[in-house]
């Protein structure tokens, strides 16, 4: 398989796209309640960055620095905040998925930017995820074989 | 309102040209990495052309899912295929069957056009009571992006289920590459 960094272009352009990529993504993550955006669409972009990485540096280097832990984390913290926060509007006397419940002055805004940034992170795990997993996929006997669980830091 | 119209009227043809010429040309490529890459064109007129029908929110996933993260993923795909040698990367050579095919499931959908309400049309249900609701009370809680707070606030349970199935997909392919530790 032929290398992906063998372009001086493609390196140079990843390294200077990628901060400004995750910035808007980060942005778009947390700005959903007042402007355009929210969490699936930050947390796609904070996705394709990480992707353009891979595309910039390779997908080995690449996947060697992420922290495991923290895209398994990354992916199911959406599920896990989104059902906390409508069980959370239940315990307090509301009912499920009640966002204006909780006890804080502009509850509804302040739970749906919880809940747009745990969809966020969820997001952008999965999309990584899914990547990496397709790449490396099911080739048994290729460069990252079936053993990636070992090769954890 | 029609000022406006007519000003962006060239650029939307335009735009559907660019996104019906390249549909075309991706069904036309008999190279898959040029397809892939055609295929990405295709997606990014979309979204300009959500952009151009004030649809931001669609138009930013449409470009990062559509041109981006799917784009990567047929790349990806495509490394573990083998590329033809000596044939042309571009055939107009069809098979009419397929033609006829697309033909007969696009007449199909396109027959279900006229039962839509028309453009601006008073009575249609996107101008009733419901929809007034929520433009109404969401900036009453905070929330001036209305997209955000039908998805979040009024139809939670929707989304509450879409990101069970996001996060669905991502254990669908660890099993599927018997993989359930990363």
């Amino acid at each position: 398989m032929r290398p992906y960094t063998d372009s001086v272009v493609v390196t140079k352009t990843v390294r200077a796209v990628v901060p400004f990529v995750l910035t808007f993504g980060l942005f778009t993550l947390l700005h959903g309640t007042s402007s355009v955006g929210g969490g699936f669409q930050g947390g796609v972009v904070l996705g394709a960055a990480v992707v353009t990485l891979a595309f910039g540096f390779g997908l080995d280097r690449t996947w060697e620095v992420l922290d495991k832990g923290l895209l398994t984390g990354l992916a199911v913290s959406g599920v896990v905040v989104f059902g906390a926060v409508a069980f959370a509007g239940l315990a307090l006397g509301g009912s499920f998925l009640r966002l204006d419940a909780f006890p804080v002055p502009k509850s509804t805004v302040y739970a749906t930017e919880l809940v747009e940034v745990g969809i966020g992170f969820t997001v952008a795990g999965v999309v990584v995820v899914l990547f990496f997993e397709l790449a490396g996929g099911t080739d048994g006997e290729g460069e990252r074989g079936g053993n990636r669980g070992g090769e954890r830091r | 309102m029609t000022v406006a119209a007519s000003a962006t009227a060239p650029l939307v043809v335009a735009l559907l040209v660019l996104v019906v010429a390249v549909a075309v040309l991706t069904a036309l490529f008999r190279d898959v990495l040029a397809a892939v890459v055609v295929f990405a064109a295709y997606s990014l007129g979309l979204a300009i052309l959500w952009v151009v029908y004030r649809a931001p929110d669609v138009a930013l996933t449409e470009a990062a899912v559509g041109a981006g993260v799917t784009t990567s993923l047929f790349l990806v795909a495509i490394r573990r295929t083998v590329r033809p040698t000596g044939e042309r990367t571009l055939s107009l050579r069809v098979r009419p069957r397929s033609v006829l095919a697309a033909g007969l499931v696009g007449a199909l959908l396109l027959s279900t056009v006229p039962a839509l309400p028309a453009v601006g049309d008073p009575t249609a249900p996107a101008f009733g009571p419901v929809p007034e609701f929520y433009l109404t009370d969401a900036p009453e809680r905070g929330i001036a992006n209305a997209v955000t707070a039908v998805l979040v606030v009024y139809r939670g349970f929707d989304t509450f289920g879409e990101v069970v199935v996001v996060f669905a997909a991502a254990v669908a392919v660890l099993v599927a590459t018997h993989r359930e530790v990363l």
